[in-house]
């Protein structure tokens, strides 16, 4: 909600001027952050334990070593062991998938002496039932013909489900901060319910399609889907904690400058479910945990596709 | 009624010169070129080195020992009236005086000798000349009116395109501004770059910063009190400008001559009609425009009875498809009745009502959308009573009844053709204060103002929300809900609030002041972002959101020299604030019922000294202002270091501290036909958050901040020069042409300075390739990066 606002905001004319700087910034913390976000997905399944580094620190986080990372699943007993590997630590599903939906997870993390936990739900998810595409003339900013992607699905009755919906353009992640992409129930947030239908048009719409600038030209795009091009949605299920977490996340990192930047929130510390075992313990430790199931379709925008949408438009 | 009886007992103390036959001179004091009331004018009784002030409505009253006094009306810019009066019997002396930029064919403008910002009991206030403004250089040539008092001392704004203003280290929303008495919640046209006011519709601004009297109460850090023009009545005069954004008209006249009078004045920008002629890119159903309203009309239905009736109507629009935009207005209306109890008891009942709304709307087709709208309606009664007792004790009473009713949503979603409400329930709040006040003046020396205020505040029916605790800064957990009836009283609360100053005179021309002042505040302006939004959402206090309080105390030293020509100031002040509301990491602000579960709650605190010097006549005139100071907050879960458990809070600044704030408008009139003039502003940089370390997690880099610190870093300073040339009579002047115009030419921000705005830090809006790490950097945002020329044509015939 919130986000589709800011976004209209960014459209007021904007005559000011951004310059890239390097201020001294204080010394870095250098915290445990965790990051555990697991699904049902038959691929090997990470988290990452590592440090924060300074904030102009542009390399790839260091792995800690020597930890010990577990999940348990508190319904049925089983514990699944993640081994150290070069980068993270890791689980291969080697007949079934991770776990099981409705069942609850606890992730335990052992690293210098110091023991840390989670936990987390493995929520439902519903079928990405279709995706579509639609057809838009040129106009001033994207200066061809050009498709829209959307993807229908509904949301199952039943308010405090939650959701990460993720795309792929032609196999590449659409993920600039900008397009992180969440629901709750069909949905923005948990205080405006809209439960049991189709996800609302900005969640379908909104961030499906990459607004991408041509090099070298101030204000014109690339056009977002062409005939050739493919849109791949998935859906991870989310705890509702998971939920605040992302929301929170978005306003710290999708930072997209001009006017937006009037209505921009303070800087602060993301949320984290991870706790130490130990009551008194003071160390400070940043990352989420989260199980997901997992539903996806895939679509390519053939040429009859297209010819289709061109007949259908407005 | 406890105030009352005791505010009636402070004066009794004083009524204690009987003996001596009395009488009462009193009257209201106008513009002999167009009949409007000279707010505030002065009325200077020679033979007692004493007097008294015009009130908004121009009456004035005075009582005396019978005898022969010669008396002074004066007002800035007007020519003297010298009265000698025989009183043996009550006299009713209504006059005008007249303009001396009239009167005396020579440049002056600024001033008069006047000294009454040392003679006069108030301070922590300042007044901007009309006339002033319309000369000062404005942004895109257009004069306005928040942003001129953004140049006097202890006002400030975050920075370009913000909305509203900052008085002593407070927050927009604790700014009551109020157009004809009725309350204005959002002040700005198009983001922050223009304010709701028409210039050509204004008498009198006038801001109180602190030792802020018992009759005004509703926000903690000031009043901004906007009084319209009457309208001529004694000709008819139309008025107008032509800009590079907006243009304005503006007609007033006599209805019956020296009765009855009314002016209607509009604006309306035309960057829409502009852009359709050179581009198509405007889509079917967009708009883009703002336009205001003002009008008002008075008639003197006989010497003790006058009525006032006057509106507001406004509107932004920015709609980039029939589905996509937002808009946002206020409307107010306020009916007035002045009513004069024999000469000396003034009275006045005023009934307003004041509407705030705005919409939102997200979405691509009649299937497919999202609309938002949302209000803000208050009826209000006033009744206020002056009671002109003696030459020195001015007593002043009355109350006022608020209803407000909040509609902080109605919403639909509509996916597929299915529509869900979303709507929020109605808030109901009822606020009523009764107060008295009285000015007095002990000896020749020492005047004094004491009153005292109570207000109280009754949160009405509806859904209650009961709220448990958690870990300081977080999510407060729902406990239970409960239903009370539509005007069942959920929480009340009810409030003192003493006021009180003093004057004390050195010499002729030097005085000291002082004040303290306790407000309350019930209705809260939610915002959690850099500037404030238009579609901010007004939020009652409730049994989960405790009013806000405010203690002030202030000193100053005012000082003349050169029989006035130049006045100086220099005043400090403390504030302490109580209930300040703050937010929880990624609260959701915009149509969440459980809203209150996600504000934080902690106190404030702000200081500083304003320095001011003014130079009142001559070719060059103008003013400088410095201000030093700090305003500081503290709330539990708000940057509470390393203590993870605990969380206590630690002082922090504000986004609005700022430590040097140093202001210089100057006006020079090389001849009749050319003047300039230029302002001058420099500020600290404004406090920001900065992150000391990243974070990655689930592909995303977050920034991270040791210690949870808010605000540990400061952005670069903000300058800026503006110039104006003001060239006069360019068509009307010739021969055979009657009126006046002048056309306007000034440049904002002359050496093009990218004034920062802010500083952000993020991973960039350019799509970064997944296999190598993430780049992540800060950015410097100037929201004007250049200077900006422009030339608008004024005209009044």
């Amino acid at each position: 909600m919130k986000k589709s606002i800011y976004l209209s905001l960014m459209a007021f004319v904007f005559f000011g001027c951004e310059t890239n700087i390097t201020p001294d910034l204080d010394t870095a913390e250098k915290i445990l952050v965790v990051d555990a976000w697991i699904n049902q997905k038959m691929e090997r399944q990470e988290i990452r334990v590592t440090r924060s580094q300074s904030y102009f620190d542009n390399s790839v986080p260091t792995k800690i070593t020597n930890a010990t990372v577990t999940v348990e699943d508190l319904t049925s007993g089983v514990l699944y062991n993640f081994q150290e590997g070069s980068t993270s630590y890791y689980w291969d599903p080697v007949a079934a998938p991770f776990g099981e939906v409705g069942h609850n997870y606890r992730l335990t993390v052992r690293s210098q002496g110091e023991t840390f936990e989670a936990f987390s739900n493995l929520g439902r998810v519903p079928a990405v039932d279709s995706i579509l595409f639609k057809f838009k003339p040129a106009e001033i900013i994207i200066k061809e013909e050009y498709y829209l992607g959307e993807f229908m699905a509904k949301d199952p009755v039943g308010v405090g489900d939650a959701y990460w919906i993720k795309a792929w353009k032609n196999g590449v992640f659409l993920g600039k901060p900008a397009e992180l992409n969440m629901a709750y129930d069909a949905g923005f947030s948990a205080g405006q319910p809209v439960d049991g239908q189709e996800f609302l048009i900005p969640i379908r719409n909104g961030f499906t399609n990459p607004m991408d600038k041509i090099e070298g030209k101030q204000n014109e795009f690339i056009p977002p889907y062409s005939v050739g091009d493919s849109l791949y949605i998935e859906i991870h299920s989310i705890n509702p904690l998971a939920f605040d977490f992302l929301y929170g996340v978005y306003f710290q990192i999708a930072r997209s400058g001009g006017f937006s930047e009037l209505f921009a929130m303070p800087l602060t510390n993301s949320s984290t479910n991870l706790k130490s075992t130990n009551k008194n313990s003071i160390t400070n430790v940043a990352g989420f945990f989260n199980v997901a199931a997992v539903s996806s379709r895939g679509l390519k925008l053939t040429q009859e596709i297209a010819n289709e949408a061109k007949l259908n438009a407005d | 009624m406890k105030s009352i009886s005791l505010g009636a007992l402070c004066s009794l103390a004083a009524l204690c010169s009987f003996g001596q036959e009395k009488y009462t001179v009193s009257g209201y004091i106008k513009d002999t070129g167009n009949g409007e009331a000279l707010i505030g004018a002065t009325v200077f009784v020679k033979e007692i080195s004493n007097g008294t002030i015009a009130n908004v409505y121009g009456f004035y009253s005075i009582t005396l020992v019978k005898g022969t006094y010669n008396i002074v009306y004066r007002y800035v810019g007007f020519k003297d009236v010298n009265q000698k009066i025989e009183l043996d019997k009550d006299i009713r002396l209504d006059l005008e005086l007249t303009s001396a930029e009239k009167q005396l064919d020579e440049v002056v403008i600024m001033g008069d000798a006047i000294d009454k910002n040392v003679l006069s009991i108030e301070m922590s206030t300042a007044e901007l000349d009309i006339k002033a403004i319309g000369k000062l250089p404005a942004f895109a040539g257009e004069v306005d009116i928040i942003k001129s008092i953004q140049l006097l001392p202890g006002v400030s704004t975050v920075g370009e395109g913000a909305s509203g203003f900052n008085v002593r280290g407070g927050s927009v929303g604790q700014n009551l501004v109020l157009l004809d008495e009725a309350p204005v919640y959002q002040t700005s046209h198009m983001l922050g770059f223009f304010s709701v006011f028409n210039p050509d519709a204004v008498k009198d601004v006038k801001l109180f910063k602190g030792g802020i009297p018992a009759q005004y109460g509703g926000r903690l850090s000031s009043i901004l009190d906007v009084r319209m023009k009457e309208g001529n009545n004694k000709e008819f005069d139309v008025t107008g400008g032509l800009g590079t954004i907006f243009s304005r008209l503006a007609v007033e006249g006599p209805i019956k001559k020296d009765k009855s009078s009314f002016i209607i004045a509009a604006r309306r920008s035309y960057g829409d009609v502009l852009a359709k002629l050179f581009t198509d890119a405007l889509k079917p159903g967009s708009a883009l425009y703002f336009y205001d309203l003002t009008a008002k009309t008075n008639f003197d239905i006989n010497k003790n009875n006058k009525i006032y009736l006057s509106g507001y109507f406004g509107r932004d629009v920015f709609k980039f498809t029939k589905y996509q935009g937002l808009d946002w207005g206020n409307s107010t209306a306020t009916f007035r009745w002045n009513h004069l109890y024999g000469n000396r008891l003034f009275s006045n009942y005023s009934v307003f009502y004041s509407n705030y709304d705005y919409g939102l709307s997200l979405g691509t087709s009649e299937l497919d959308k999202y609309d938002w709208k949302s209000k803000i309606k208050t009826y209000n009664f006033k009744p206020e009573y002056s009671y002109f007792i003696n030459a020195k004790n001015e007593l002043t009473f009355g109350g006022q009844a608020i209803l407000y009713r909040f509609e902080p949503a109605n919403a639909v979603t509509v996916s597929n053709g299915t529509i869900t409400d979303i709507s929020l329930d109605e808030r109901k709040a009822f606020e009523t204060s009764l107060y008295a006040g009285n000015d007095q003046r002990l000896t020749d020396q020492l005047s004094v103002q004491y009153g005292l205020r109570y207000s109280n505040f009754n949160y009405l029916g509806g859904i209650v929300y009961h709220y448990g605790d958690t870990l300081k800064g977080m999510e407060k957990p729902l406990e239970y809900t409960e239903e009370k009836k539509e005007w069942e009283s959920i929480q009340s609360f009810g409030n003192f609030e003493p006021r009180a100053s003093f004057r004390y005179q050195l010499t002729k021309t030097a005085s000291i002041k002082g004040s303290y002042n306790r407000m309350s505040q019930y209705l809260h302006l939610i915002s959690n972002t850099t500037a404030s939004i238009p579609i901010d959402v007004w939020q009652p206090s409730t049994n989960n959101i405790k009013p806000q309080q405010s203690d002030q105390v202030a000193l100053g030293y005012f000082k003349n020299f050169k029989e006035n020509r130049y006045e100086t100031s220099a005043e400090v002040y403390y504030k302490w604030n109580r209930n300040q509301l703050e937010y929880i990491d990624g609260a959701e602000i915009f149509i969440n019922k459980f809203l209150e579960s996600q504000l934080l709650s902690g106190i404030g605190r702000a200081y500083g000294l304003e320095l001011y010097a003014k130079k009142n006549s001559g070719r060059l005139t103008g003013w400088a202002s410095y201000t030093l100071g700090k305003s500081e907050m503290k709330v539990d879960g708000i940057n509470y270091g390393v203590d993870q458990k605990n969380r206590e809070g630690t002082w922090y600044p504000t986004r609005f501290d700022q430590r040097h704030n140093i202001k210089v408008a100057a006006f020079y009139d090389l001849n009749k036909k050319i003047s300039f003039s230029a302002n001058f502003s420099f500020i600290t940089g404004t406090p920001s958050t900065f992150p000391t370390d990243r974070i990655t997690v689930a592909g995303y880099v977050i920034p991270y901040i040791r210690g949870s610190e808010r605000n540990n870093f400061r952005i670069p300073n903000y300058h800026r020069l503006d110039v104006a040339v003001t060239f006069n009579n360019i068509w009307r002047g010739k021969k055979g042409r009657t009126g006046e115009d002048n056309l306007v030419v000034s440049i904002y921000n002359v050496y093009a300075r990218k004034n920062p705005f802010s500083i952000y830090f993020s991973q960039g809006t350019t799509r970064q390739p997944g296999d190598i790490p993430t780049v992540t950097s800060a950015t410097q945002l100037s929201i004007i990066g250049t200077m900006i020329p422009s030339v608008t044509y004024n005209f009044k015939f």
